[in-house]
């Protein structure tokens, strides 16, 4: 069961990750790109615990900004922990 | 000004220096939990399932730690010299060392040696300092307002809101994107609050307030002794003189949120309370330990079997007795973002919740619903006092000899 839901204007975009993130109870971060919303995905995963929140956001608002994300594909792999110094 | 701070501060250092290295030999600090952004203090970047006793040269010289404040992934350590050491993850300036790396092991805030720190708070990925003349210095992440200089800009050293320069702050609480300020006597004893509002967290308005980056007064407070104020998550408390209960924000157990302060209808005088992220703990005058929101938390990682919620007071979420500690008496709590940790009156340590990271302690990953006695490997002594602090998902201990 989703953790918590969490509309998309609370999360932030974290241009390290390339993600749209959102504080996890383990002290990681709820992880989701913009390709994943682009094809429905509401779920933004955490990647270092079992736990993950459902999105809460319009799919119109993500359909018309693929051109320069395409391009790029930028995005990093699911499973990518947090950078650590 | 600061030159005179700077006086006090060394004559004290003095004064207390010998007294210190005593003690300094017989005070041991535990942690365990998640540990990937060196919140643990162990020089490794790894979760611990069981406690660990800490060894740090750094800490050492700095003289006992008198409290900390555990974050999202980072700590703050006040000494009974009035200085702060900060370690874990610093990729927000959280850390205030003028830097946005992560810290491995205690580190000094060189930045706050003129002053004597008095109370510190450490939220999500802010940092909040008071000094002893009633200062408050911010720093890390600022992108809510959460650190009170009027925008939303990160800083990596503390920086002293200036909202505050007539007025004497006494306390700092931080939460996952707000912070709520006490202030001192002669000023009035006024809550403040700013940062992220959209929960009600800042229980400055009716209206969904998005956020302030300016102190704003909480209202409903004003004619209520306030003694000490608490944030974690979305969710504010307020203990007043007289040991009532006023929490505000994220509403618990699917309760609305409360855009106000909301006193706890009980007849039990609290003289404690500890907040994460859906639950709180309140500790009464005689021991005894009450949970709100405990039906959502310590069943997180089975939350499939969990019933359907029942239709909550309007007024609020059901206060809990904490059972299974066995009549014992409480002494201390503290929450993190989904567990609990107490200490009782025969001192030893019992935890609760989630437990993914090992952050019960209790050697391994599962979840639990009543308390569990933890053990650290040298058997406590008789003569030693606890203390526990609670980060997200992490869990620190300190060992004191009785006096």
């Amino acid at each position: 069961m989703s953790y918590d839901d969490v509309e998309i204007e609370d999360m932030e975009w974290n241009e390290e990750l390339k993600a749209y993130t959102y504080p996890c109870p383990c002290g990681d971060l709820f992880q989701i790109t913009k390709d994943d919303l682009r094809l429905g995905e509401e779920i933004a995963r955490c990647p270092s615990c079992s736990l993950y929140i459902t999105v809460v956001y319009n799919l119109e608002d993500f359909l018309g900004d693929s051109d320069q994300r395409n391009k790029n594909n930028l995005h990093p792999p699911k499973q990518q922990p947090l950078a650590v110094a | 000004m600061e030159h005179s701070e700077k006086g006090k501060e060394a004559k004290h250092h003095d004064e207390e220096e010998d007294e210190e290295e005593e003690r300094q030999e017989v005070q041991e600090i535990w942690s365990w939990g998640a540990g990937t952004e060196g919140q643990l203090g162990t020089g490794r970047l790894e979760d611990e399932h069981l406690p660990q006793l800490l060894h740090l040269p750094s800490m050492a010289s700095a003289g006992p730690i008198s409290l900390l404040s555990c974050g999202g992934a980072h700590v703050i350590a006040l000494t009974s010299g009035g200085r702060v050491l900060t370690w874990g993850r610093g990729t927000s300036g959280q850390l205030g060392h003028g830097d946005m790396v992560n810290s491995l092991y205690p580190k000094l805030v060189t930045s706050l040696q003129a002053y004597f720190i008095s109370h510190v708070s450490a939220g999500w990925s802010h940092s909040g300092f008071v000094s002893d003349t009633g200062y408050l210095f911010t720093c890390g992440d600022g992108s809510f307002g959460q650190l009170g200089h009027g925008d939303y800009s990160s800083h990596c050293s503390p920086v002293r809101v200036s909202f505050f320069v007539t007025k004497h702050v006494e306390q700092i609480a931080c939460g996952m994107r707000h912070s709520l300020v006490l202030l001192k006597g002669s000023s009035g004893f006024r809550t403040y609050a700013f940062g992220s509002g959209k929960r009600g967290q800042l229980g400055i308005s009716n209206d969904k307030i998005k956020s302030v980056s300016l102190p704003e007064v909480t209202h409903g407070l004003e004619d209520v002794r306030i003694v000490s104020i608490t944030a974690n998550g979305d969710h504010s408390a307020a203990l007043s003189v007289d040991g009532h209960l006023y929490t505000w924000g994220r509403g618990f157990s699917g309760t609305p949120d409360a855009h106000f302060p909301q006193c706890l209808l009980s007849s039990f005088l609290f003289t404690r309370a500890a907040l994460g992220w859906n639950h709180a703990l309140a500790l009464t005058s005689d021991g005894e330990v009450f949970m709100l929101g405990g039906s959502y938390h310590g069943v997180l990682g089975d939350l499939e079997k969990m019933s359907p919620k029942q239709l909550p007071d309007p007024r609020g979420a059901i206060l809990e007795k904490v059972s299974g500690l066995d009549a014992l008496k409480i002494v201390h709590v503290a929450a993190g973002a989904e567990h609990s940790a107490v200490v009782t009156e025969n001192e030893e340590i019992k935890t609760w919740g989630w437990g993914e990271h090992g952050q019960l302690g209790l050697g391994n990953t599962c979840d639990q619903t009543s308390p569990q006695a933890v053990s650290l490997s040298n058997n406590p002594k008789e003569t030693a006092t606890f203390k526990v602090f609670c980060g997200s998902g992490f869990t620190y201990a300190i060992q004191n000899p009785c006096v």
